[in-house]
Parts: structure tokens; C-alpha cells; sequence
């Protein structure tokens, strides 16, 4: 395979997976919008934006922080890096180079998704269509990723793979660490219903609130919610089924056995630790300092991807 | 589709029918449905402006039919054509026979910038220079077929010939199963079996490792390049996805590097190889050509192929085939005339009214002159660029077109048509059963290209 046809690959899911964690964002701030906001609260759109990675440059094009432009910024702006727009715009620009590697299928699960929001972006939005526009983005999403099963499985497929769990592991531990850093609230709100409701606007934006339910008795609790969130092996967005992921697709490519293990050398700590720790050791030690350090790591893994396979 | 005023032709009678029963309700939801599908697949131009969405070229629901007695002579007729197109290659960058025997002018070849001196004294596997040949043919009469131009560098339009059959099978599998239409989705393997029998003199691999050279997502005919390349389930490269090592060429992958053996290009000679073409080009492999000929590559089509269907060559032809095959041209040139020579030019200038004029180095149906239909504003503007430069343009009469049933907003019209089928040469010489239709959707237009408006059909070659 060429390491151009890698990179591409690596980079559609990437982008493909951005696209479904913007969407579900912006479906955080709205349903935090519908519910009153208390003093001690930070701005729930400027949460989100902070998020996405976005608030910078949003402050750069706005002077308030208002829900349409935030809607429109996240969703259409073409100046966003991260909008969702630019992220099926980029996918799909890459597909175009790649469709040889993959199936027709794929190609028009990705092809359809930019002919669509070519149309949405021509239509004018209002503001109660901001459900629609995620629900219609996680559709596309899901139709993309089905549309890999009937992929043969060689090394393209595991970049694919390799790309969606890095950007999944990096969004899921963003989100983890708004919640804590830029969500929390005065600390005699730790706890507080308040707080519990923001921590399940977070599971319902990771679609893993029934999935808690199941997978955990008895109250919501901050403690519970990190746990199933960083610890559970169960739960498709933590951060550990992330990291297993990551190392179950890097050791599966049959191309270049020494630079695989140069990479998975550099993963393996990461990996034996999130196994064997304990989330109250995390909470004891720093949730915060826990995911700033995890990120760190996946973004130097992701690193040696591009310098390994893509040069 | 009509034999005269009002009888249709047998084999038509079908199709007649068939539209007889569709309402326009019918053709509307179907015309719909093809264009979701091309812009599904991602069959579009991409157009220099770049906020703009990627057009689709129109698409005719009525097919154009061919019987087989009809295709077999267009076939024999094709495929004669691209055998001498070859050889008049191999000789003019060999020996030289058709100069010495007089019969082309050595100033026409040699003078050309598509001619490639590097080109002399090597010969590609095979003598192969054109592998790919695209005829472009127009229809006069019942059996007056005529061959308006060749393409012998990298012809397009293969990917519509093969998409347009997918959505007609689609949309109207009934059509199908009454009438005995020839497959022809066997087109990619054929290539690729005729790229792999072009393999160099020092490929070592018994199954050649082809690949197909793009110059990327910016070209207008990208979507065919990874169409055909995911068809022949080969790499589609760009230049910097290839490097030369020693006397080989070699592809970036995640294995490191892999030897190439055949590079079909679909990019220009002066994008080959900035070491011997051209030095500001940034795109390109260095030393490329000198692995090509060392016989550690093979380029598909050689460099220097253009020179064959450079439109002051295309004259020479019919002489071509009775010089190098000893046979009677099959097919006919259209009548031509060369401004660059005295005598003609100045019956060009006298005619202009019923001439067709075209830049030699034209294409895509710009920079020409229908002397018929023009001002007479544009024909003075003409006859100024004729008198000031005649060896950059030729003249033709204006033919007239066979017309071919379109549906016009839902009404049966005529409309002009012409047809471009692909010739492939390698082990052995072939020709697509079928190819591309394009059609002038204008009323009473002429042009049939893509960039001014013209259509494109599906075309049928009846079985035996």
C-alpha cells in the first residue's frame, strides 16, 4: 500500500469521527441551553467551544458568544478547521484520492454525506433544527463505519482503525477534561444535582447513558461516571477501549514489523497502567493531570504514525 | 433511428416502443435519478471555480444502437487505424521509411513540438508507442462513417462508456432482457491484460506491476483515473508517490519501497520528467526516463505518441495504412485542408462560408470557426488569424452530423451525435464493443463536447 493511500485512510476516519464528536458537542450546549443557567456557571456555548477546540478562532470572527453563531460555527463555517463541514469536505476530498482502497460503499456513504451537507449548508438553518443536524451527522457517521465491514481486512483497514481510535481517544479525554476544568462549577457544587445533570449531558453526548445505566448501579455519581468513562474496557469510548484498540489495529498491520514495534514500545506503558489502575488513584492523583498527560501521549503516538508510515 | 421520413429502423423498434410506454412523469423521476447517481458515484468535472458545485455532463436516457454488422466494420475500420498509428510511430522514430519514400514532408514531424527527439533510436516494448487509442467517428450517411480525429496520448471518456451502460442496466434492466445488448465491462481487465503484456525488457515479475500515473484531484478527469484504477485494482500514483533508484522506479509504500514495471500515465509529456522535459515543472519524476530507456519501465503511452494525432499528421493517414499494412483504409478521413500550403489555404479563404476551421493545437471544441453558422464579424477575425499564421489551423466542410433520438424536455428530438470507441494494442489489438456517444443537446448545434454543452449517451452494440 502506498503511504500516501495510509495516511489518507488514517485521516477519513479521523475526520469522519471529529465530525460525529462536533455534532455531538453542539448537541451538548443546546441541551444545556434548554436548562437555567445559575450564577457560577461559565457559559454553556463558550464550554462547548473551548470543547471543540474552537474558541479561539470563534473570538476571532465574533464578538459575543450567541447559540446561531456558535450552531453556525461549529456546523458550517468554512473557516473552521473542525466545523463539520470542513471535516466531511476533508474526508471526503481524501476518499476521492483513496476510493481504490476501499469499497464502492464506502466511497458513497462518504460521497452522499458531502452532496447532503452541500444542501444543508445552502438552506438557511433555524434554531430548532440543531437536533436534526446532529442526529442527521451521527447517521452519516454510523453509515460510514458500517460500510468498513465489508472491508478486506489488510493493513488499509487498520489504518482506518488506527485513525478513528486515536481521534476518539483524544476527543473522548477533551470531553472528560471540559467537563472537570472549564464546566466545574464553585466547589460546593461538586456533587450537587447540578452537577450530576451536566455529567449526564456528557454520557448522553457520548450516547452512553443507557449504556451507564446498565453497566453501573445505584446513583450517578462524578466517580462512577470517570470510571466508566476512562476505566471500562465495555464502554466503546473510554479511554482505555481506546488505547486496546489502538494496539489491537497497530499490531495487526503486516507491513514493517520493526517500525510497529518502535511504536507500540512508546504505547505499551500507557496501556499496562490504564489496565491496572484504579479510578480512585486517578481522582486522588488528579483527573485533570491524568487526561492532560493522556492526550500528550496519544498525540506523540500519533506523531510517530506520520513519521514511521506516512514519510 | 429513422430509415426515412417515417420508418424506423429495425433494430430501433424496440426502443420505440419501450418510449412509446413511458409517460413523462416516468422520464422525469428517471432523468432525476441518473443525475443522483452520477453525482452519487462522483462523476463530475471539477471546474476552475472552486466555490462551485462539480457539474455532471447531461445524460441521455435513449441509447444509440449499433447493429453488429454495422460495429464490425467500425471495429476492422478502428482497429486499422491504430495498428498504422503505431507503426508510423516506430518509424518516423526509427528509421525514418515514410520521409524517405516521400510521403510525408520531414518538416510536419520534426518541426512538431509534440514530436520527442529523446525519443529517437529507442523502441518501447512491443513497438508499442499508442496503447490506448481513442477514434473519434462521425456518421454521414447509412455506411458513410468518417474519422473526424485520433487521440493517441491519453483519450478520455471510458469511464462514462462504462457508467453510463451501469445506470441504463440500473434503471431499465427490461431493456436489457429484450434486447441482446454486448457487455462491455470487461473493458478495465482488458486494459490492464494489455498493460501487463507491454512489460520492459527488465521486468522480472511475471505479473507485472502496473500502476496509473494521475496528476492528482485537480485534473478534469480524475474521477476516470480512480475509476479505472480501482476497476484494475492497480495503485493510483501521483509524481511524488514515485522516486528512481539505480535503473529502477520505484513507489513510496508502507513496506518501503516497490519496484514498478509499467506506468499507464494519464499526465502530460512535459510532467514526465523534469530532467529531460521540462525543468520548471514541479511535478514529475526525476530520471524517469532514463530507467524508461534502459528498459526498467515501461510509459504507457510512450513519450512523443502525440506527434500521431497532431492534426497536420491526422491527413496523412489513409496514406499511412496503404504504406505501412498494405491495405485500403476502411474507414475515411474527413476531406482536409491544410492552410499551411499556399494553394489550399487560398481556397480556405475564397470558402470560408462553408468551412469548419480549426487550430491545429485546439481541442475541446474551442478556437474554431463553423463557417456556416458564424458572423460575419468572427469569419473576418478568422481570415485575419488564417493570413497571419496559416500553419496553425486546417479546414474541413461542415459534415453533416447523423442525428440520434434525444429526449428534449420530455419530447423525442433529434439530435447530433458522434462517437469515440477505444482501441486497445498490446499482445493483441481490440476494440471496446461499444463506446462513447456524445450527443449536441443544442438544437441544430454541431459541437458535441462536454465543455460547450453536449450530452453523452449509452451505446449499444447489438450481438450477433
Amino acid at each position: 500500500m502506498l503511504s500516501r493511500t495510509a495516511e489518507y485512510l488514517y485521516w477519513i476516519s479521523r475526520y469522519m469521527e471529529r465530525a460525529e464528536t462536533t455534532a455531538r458537542l453542539l448537541d451538548v450546549g443546546y441541551r444545556m441551553s434548554l436548562f437555567p443557567n445559575p450564577s457560577g456557571y461559565n457559559n454553556e456555548w463558550e464550554s462547548v467551544l473551548s470543547a471543540a477546540g474552537a474558541i479561539e478562532g470563534y473570538k476571532n470572527k465574533y464578538d459575543t458568544i450567541e447559540q446561531k453563531n456558535v450552531e453556525d460555527y461549529l456546523f458550517f463555517d468554512e473557516s473552521n478547521p473542525s466545523s463539520v463541514y470542513n471535516c466531511i469536505l476533508n474526508a471526503r476530498n481524501n476518499a476521492l484520492v483513496v476510493r481504490t482502497s476501499f469499497t464502492p460503499e464506502s466511497w458513497l456513504a462518504i460521497n452522499k454525506t458531502y452532496q447532503e451537507i452541500l444542501n444543508l449548508k445552502e438552506q438557511k438553518f433555524t434554531k430548532s433544527d440543531l437536533p436534526g443536524l446532529t442526529e442527521w451527522t451521527i447517521e452519516q457517521v454510523n453509515l460510514f463505519r458500517g460500510s468498513l465491514s465489508s472491508l478486506l481486512r489488510n493493513d488499509g483497514y487498520n489504518f482506518l482503525f488506527l485513525g478513528l481510535f486515536i481521534e476518539r481517544a483524544d476527543n473522548s479525554a477533551r470531553l472528560l477534561d471540559v467537563k472537570y476544568f472549564v464546566l466545574l462549577p464553585k466547589p460546593q457544587y461538586v456533587g450537587g444535582n447540578i452537577d450530576n445533570m451536566q455529567w449526564s449531558i456528557l454520557l448522553r453526548s457520548l450516547s452512553s447513558f443507557r449504556a451507564f445505566r446498565w453497566a453501573y448501579d445505584g446513583n450517578i455519581t462524578a466517580t462512577k461516571i470517570a470510571d466508566f468513562l476512562v476505566l471500562n474496557n465495555n464502554c466503546p469510548r473510554s479511554l482505555s477501549f481506546c488505547i486496546q484498540n489502538i494496539v489491537k489495529h497497530l499490531t495487526n498491520l503486516t507491513c514493517s514489523p520493526e517500525k510497529v514495534g518502535r511504536i507500540y514500545n512508546n504505547l505499551k506503558d500507557l496501556n499496562t497502567k490504564i489496565q491496572e489502575e484504579k479510578i480512585e488513584t486517578i481522582v486522588e492523583y488528579g483527573l485533570h493531570q491524568f487526561v492532560t498527560q493522556f492526550i500528550r501521549k496519544i498525540s506523540s503516538v500519533d506523531n510517530e504514525i506520520h513519521k514511521e508510515f506516512f514519510n | 433511428m429513422y430509415q426515412s421520413e417515417s420508418v424506423i429502423r429495425n433494430h430501433y423498434n424496440n426502443i420505440n416502443d419501450w418510449l412509446d410506454q413511458m409517460t413523462s412523469k416516468v422520464i422525469l423521476e428517471k432523468n432525476a435519478e441518473a443525475e443522483t447517481h452520477f453525482r452519487n458515484i462522483g462523476i463530475t468535472f471539477s471546474t476552475n471555480n472552486e466555490t462551485a458545485r462539480e457539474r455532471i455532463i447531461p445524460f441521455d436516457l435513449i441509447p444509440r444502437i449499433f447493429t453488429y454488422t454495422e460495429w464490425l466494420r467500425l471495429e476492422r475500420g478502428v482497429i486499422q487505424r491504430a495498428k498504422a498509428l503505431n507503426a508510423f510511430l516506430a518509424d518516423i522514430y526509427n528509421q525514418g521509411e515514410i520521409i524517405k519514400a516521400n510521403i510525408i514532408p520531414k518538416e510536419i514531424i520534426y518541426k512538431k513540438k509534440s514530436f520527442e527527439p529523446s525519443m529517437f533510436g529507442f523502441s518501447p516494448p512491443r513497438d508499442i508507442y499508442s496503447p490506448i487509442i481513442g477514434i473519434d467517428l462521425v456518421r454521414t450517411g447509412p455506411n458513410d462513417y468518417f474519422v473526424l480525429e485520433d487521440n493517441c496520448r491519453t483519450p478520455s471518456g471510458v469511464s462514462y462508456m462504462l457508467e453510463n451502460r451501469e445506470i441504463m442496466m440500473r434503471m431499465f434492466p427490461d431493456l436489457f432482457h429484450n434486447n441482446r445488448v454486448t457487455p462491455i465491462d470487461d473493458y478495465p481487465t482488458r486494459l490492464l491484460q494489455t498493460l501487463m503484456s507491454l512489460a520492459p525488457i527488465k521486468c522480472e515479475n511475471p505479473e507485472p506491476v502496473c500502476v496509473l500515473l494521475t496528476p492528482g484531484p485537480l485534473n478534469s478527469a480524475y474521477y476516470e483515473h480512480s475509476f479505472l484504477s480501482d476497476q484494475m485494482g492497480i495503485e493510483m500514483v501521483e509524481s511524488t508517490d514515485l522516486f528512481v533508484e539505480g535503473k529502477y522506479l520505484y513507489m513510496k509504500t508502507v513496506d518501503g519501497p516497490k519496484r514498478v514495471d509499467v506506468v499507464y500515465r494519464r499526465i502530460d509529456d512535459d510532467f514526465l520528467d523534469p530532467l529531460c522535459f521540462n525543468p520548471q515543472s514541479v511535478i514529475g519524476i526525476p530520471g524517469i526516463m532514463d530507467v524508461y530507456r534502459t528498459g526498467g519501465v515501461n510509459i504507457c503511452s510512450a513519450p512523443g505518441a502525440g506527434i500521431a494525432d497532431d492534426k497536420a499528421i491526422y491527413i496523412y493517414v489513409p496514406e499511412m495504412i496503404k504504406f505501412y499494412l498494405g491495405e485500403q483504409p476502411i474507414l475515411d478521413n474527413v476531406e482536409t485542408w491544410n492552410c499551411e500550403k499556399e494553394q489550399e489555404l487560398k481556397y480556405v479563404l475564397a470558402n470560408i462560408n462553408e468551412l469548419v476551421v480549426k487550430e491545429v493545437d485546439g481541442s475541446g471544441g474551442y478556437g474554431m470557426l463553423i463557417g456556416p453558422k458564424s458572423s460575419k464579424s468572427s469569419i473576418d477575425e478568422f481570415k485575419t488569424k488564417l493570413s497571419t499564421n496559416p500553419k496553425g489551423y486546417i479546414a474541413q466542410p461542415l459534415l453533416d452530423l447523423s442525428f440520434s433520438p434525444t429526449l428534449i424536455k420530455n419530447q423525442v428530438e433529434g439530435r447530433r451525435v458522434d462517437l469515440r470507441p477505444f482501441c486497445l494494442i498490446g499482445e493483441q489489438a481490440q476494440l471496446s464493443s461499444g463506446g462513447l456517444t456524445r450527443v449536441a443537446m443544442n438544437e441544430g448545434s454541431f459541437v458535441v463536447n462536454s465543455s460547450q454543452g453536449g450530452g453523452v449517451k449509452d451505446t449499444w452494440v447489438l450481438a450477433e
